[in-house]
């Protein structure tokens, strides 16, 4: 993903995606039903926002079945990590520019 | 790009890895409550078994069982009150990735513990099994304070040093439960409900 100016992510402006990167680095692994209920989202919202950052190669979806149940759950890439972190610092370095 | 947006999106970032790896609805009343069951539990044990000198397999027993009982009891007061409490704060209190994890991190500790001591009991070495309670209760604390109030880890270390104090005591197992279960609680409760209290 293009880098604007301030070297913020373009990929993370949306809060959705925010938050999933979010949730994702706190955590080793969430499953579908404990994002949705975190991020207060729909089945079909979180599902295009999650795809979304596993093609950017953010994010690793694993789906299993536990019993009959199918069962999704996320991960964090290293990929992802340092991008996510490098938008932070960006985040960071603009507001003390801005003081 | 605002001064002020980029900090509210610092913000929210940190909210939610908190939120997402932390369980946050352990209410603080319950704790006082539980301590204050054990202190009158204690004081129960104290004047009906005569003295404080648990020294003989009968009175064992005797302890062993309310102490069980007053286990079962503080767990349901607890999740009682802790659901209670997600509901009014409107807190997640589901039996999700965070909750699990924070009930296998305490409970990992407090199973081994609790082997070990039926097994001290059943071969009648009871020296030492009031401190060890108190030692694993300490640890199962600390341990699942990372995925909860991190405070919940000062109360472990309380308990931890009153254990391995208790084990180089003879005969002290019921003042060093009272303390342990009984005031400390009731401390700590005071502390956490003046911290976190009723705010919302």
């Amino acid at each position: 993903m293009i880098a604007n100016l301030d070297g913020l992510n373009k990929a993370f402006e949306s809060k959705i995606r925010l938050g999933i990167m979010s949730v994702l680095m706190a955590n080793e692994s969430v499953d579908f039903t404990t994002m949705k209920s975190l991020l207060e989202l729909t089945d079909g919202n979180l599902a295009s926002h999650a795809r979304s950052l596993e093609e950017l190669g953010y994010i690793r979806c694993e789906k299993k079945f536990i019993g009959r149940k199918p069962n999704t759950s996320y991960s964090i890439t290293d990929l992802g990590r340092a991008a996510f972190s490098a938008h932070i610092q960006a985040l960071a370095s603009f507001i003390n520019t801005q003081q | 790009m605002e001064n002020k947006e980029a900090l509210n999106t610092l913000n929210d970032i940190k909210e939610m890895m908190e939120r997402s790896s932390k369980f946050k609805a352990i209410s603080g009343f319950s704790i006082i409550i539980i301590g204050i069951l054990a202190s009158l539990v204690s004081a129960y044990i104290y004047f009906f078994l005569g003295d404080y000198h648990i020294n003989t397999p009968a009175k064992w027993r005797t302890t062993v069982i309310i102490a069980i009982a007053l286990l079962v009891v503080a767990f349901t007061t607890v999740f009682v009150m802790s659901y209670l409490k997600a509901k009014r704060l409107n807190l997640r209190f589901t039996f999700d990735t965070t909750m699990r994890r924070l009930l296998l991190n305490f409970f990992i500790p407090m199973v081994a513990g609790g082997l070990l001591c039926i097994a001290l009991l059943t071969q009648q070495h009871y020296g030492l099994v009031s401190s060890i309670t108190l030692i694993f209760y300490g640890l199962a604390l600390i341990n699942c304070s990372h995925f909860s109030y991190h405070e919940l880890r000062y109360l472990g270390y309380a308990e931890l040093a009153l254990g391995l104090i208790d084990c180089f005591l003879v005969d002290y197992a019921l003042l060093t439960w009272f303390l342990g279960f009984g005031v400390l609680h009731i401390v700590f409760g005071i502390i956490f409900m003046l911290k976190y209290g009723r705010r919302k």
